[in-house]
């Protein structure tokens, strides 16, 4: 499975490469991350993403029990420039479940 | 002086020179990654590249040691590398 691909993947951003038109994941700084189909890409991973699920995941702590609140906010847009510096990690779609 | 750095830098891996030469050397092997925000990456190296952007296969997110997520291929950009380590550990079979 991940053999066919391994001839094709020379240097990592042969992963982007290979990821272009698809839907993939990309996790930022700060707790953000984004599902969206890659419309183009550069050496710095600047990214275009089209039809983006952005979910941005904050911790909050209970004023009464101290309790860790974590909080999920999601969002779309239509097109979104990503600058490259923020992204830690991208991921093509999972092909199996 | 001179003596003891050679010395030292025999020490390591036989084919092992310079840290590029043990980046290359261990493509394929199953690695952890470790990122500046503590965040650990457990797979298969598939390849990497002068910036240390890496590829990687088979791949678990672990935080605060917990397992978070699992990637078929993941792409690391390199900037938010903190280290690459070899491991003998096999891969949890999860799937």
């Amino acid at each position: 499975m991940a053999s066919e691909e391994e001839s094709a993947v020379k240097e990592p951003l042969d992963l982007i490469r290979l990821s272009l038109d698809e839907r993939i994941y990309v996790k930022l700084r700060s707790d953000r991350e984004l599902r969206g189909k890659l419309h183009a890409y550069d050496q710095h991973l600047n990214m275009i993403l089209g039809d983006v699920e952005e979910i941005v995941t904050t911790v909050e702590i209970d004023d009464e029990t101290y309790e860790e609140i974590v909080r999920s906010t999601r969002r779309t847009v239509p097109f979104l420039f990503v600058r490259g510096d923020g992204v830690i990690l991208v991921s093509p779609p999972l092909r199996t479940a | 002086m001179s003596g003891a750095g050679a010395v030292a830098g025999e020490k390591g891996s036989s084919t092992t020179k310079t840290p590029a030469d043990f980046l290359k050397s261990i493509r394929g092997r199953p690695v952890v990654v470790k990122l500046n925000s503590g965040v650990d990456y457990r797979g298969i190296l598939a390849c990497l590249d002068g910036y240390m952007n890496i590829a990687m296969e088979q791949t678990e997110e672990y935080v605060n040691g917990q397992l978070k997520n699992k990637y078929g291929d993941a792409f690391i950009r390199g900037n938010n590398v903190l280290y690459i380590s070899t491991s003998k550990r096999t891969l949890a079979e999860g799937a």
